[in-house]
């Protein structure tokens, strides 16, 4: 477990000062993520601790999430005046757009 | 009798601004709500992280504890959506091969999808007179939630605004997914991951994960690929069009 976490955050370091050093506008996690992945095509595959830690993280990934959703409760009272805009964007623009990108994905892709 | 009680009201009152136990209650309640999700078949409709920021919005504004005391607690948990995001590369290395193949399909639905989500969000909400401020802060609403924050900063949006539209943009697409599948008649899981991970991020590509780990796969794919892609044209993209 903590091999695992030392890797992950060691990539996540290289991703944030590569980020830094480009003045890259994607996220140091992402730039991380990349710089993992390369490193396990030159390793040829995760060692058996890191691919439990991640096994592990990624099955919370969801709860990541939690404490900045809850936030959308919060919102100042000058936003509040818009929630029906913010509402209808979120769950028709959502749901219009999954629509089209299913139907397209189902004309390019080959299933298995 | 008296000081007592009062020495534990003040014992309570201080241990509310400690992290301990705004993170309890974090898990508590998600804990509560992934039990009635297993109970629930795992149903989409009662999607973990959608009752459980029910719940804990209501419990804080019952219990007066501000959202930003209750933020500061949970630090930890939001800091480890880092290592995660870097965690994802195993599952993208696992089932690069897969992957591969399907290469074309996935850029081109990823590039259609980037430009059509903030285009369908911001128009909707643009008629309905929506002010520019919250026009940009629905922008990013469906690239991971690290990036979106990213791309709020540059755009001058509200970053509170477009982190809660963000996760709930997720769990729409999560809600979401039965109909749209349906409707589209798109059955197969690993394309299925494609459109998670353009349209609900992290929170669809979690779901997708609970299906098989293929689809998983191909829905970080579809994330990172949308993440990247919008962070790269959506600043460049608002700047020319006059904000």
């Amino acid at each position: 477990m903590l091999q695992g976490i030392i890797v992950l955050l060691l990539f996540q370091l290289l991703g944030e000062i590569l980020v830094a050093l480009t003045h890259s506008p994607i996220p140091g996690p992402v730039a991380g993520m990349l710089l993992l992945w390369l490193a396990l095509h030159i390793k040829r595959g995760p060692s058996p601790e890191v691919q439990r830690t991640a096994q592990t993280l990624v099955q919370y990934l969801s709860l990541f999430f939690l404490p900045a959703g809850v936030g959308l409760f919060f919102l100042p009272p000058e936003i509040q005046r818009h929630w029906p805009a913010v509402i209808a964007a979120m769950v028709a623009g959502t749901f219009i757009t999954m629509l089209l990108s299913a139907w397209l994905i189902r004309r390019l892709g080959s299933s298995h | 009798m008296d000081t007592l009680l009062q020495d534990l009201h003040n014992y309570t009152d201080s241990l509310a601004q400690k992290p301990l136990f705004g993170l309890l209650l974090t898990l508590l309640v998600y804990q509560g709500a992934l039990w009635l999700y297993n109970r629930c078949n795992r149903s989409a409709l009662i999607h973990p992280v959608a009752v459980s920021a029910v719940v804990i919005a209501l419990l804080l504004k019952i219990s007066g504890i501000s959202y930003q005391d209750y933020v500061d607690a949970n630090q930890l948990i939001y800091f480890l959506l880092g290592p995660t995001t870097v965690a994802l590369a195993i599952p993208l290395y696992n089932e690069f091969h897969v992957l591969r193949r399907q290469a074309m399909p996935i850029l081109v639905t990823v590039l259609f999808g980037a430009l059509a989500a903030p285009a369908i969000a911001v128009g909707i909400a643009w008629g309905m007179g929506a002010s520019d401020e919250v026009l940009l802060s629905l922008a990013p609403k469906s690239v991971t939630t690290p990036i979106a924050i990213g791309i709020a900063d540059q755009i001058g949006a509200m970053a509170t605004l477009t982190t809660g539209v963000v996760v709930f943009t997720g769990i729409l697409g999560v809600l979401l997914s039965p109909a749209v599948f349906w409707l589209s008649r798109l059955g197969d899981t690993r394309l299925q991951g494609v459109v998670m991970g353009i349209n609900a991020h992290g929170v669809g590509t979690a779901r997708c994960f609970e299906i098989g780990s293929d689809s998983g796969a191909f829905a970080t794919m579809a994330m990172g690929l949308t993440g990247t892609f919008t962070a790269l044209t959506l600043p460049y993209l608002i700047h020319w069009l006059g904000y």
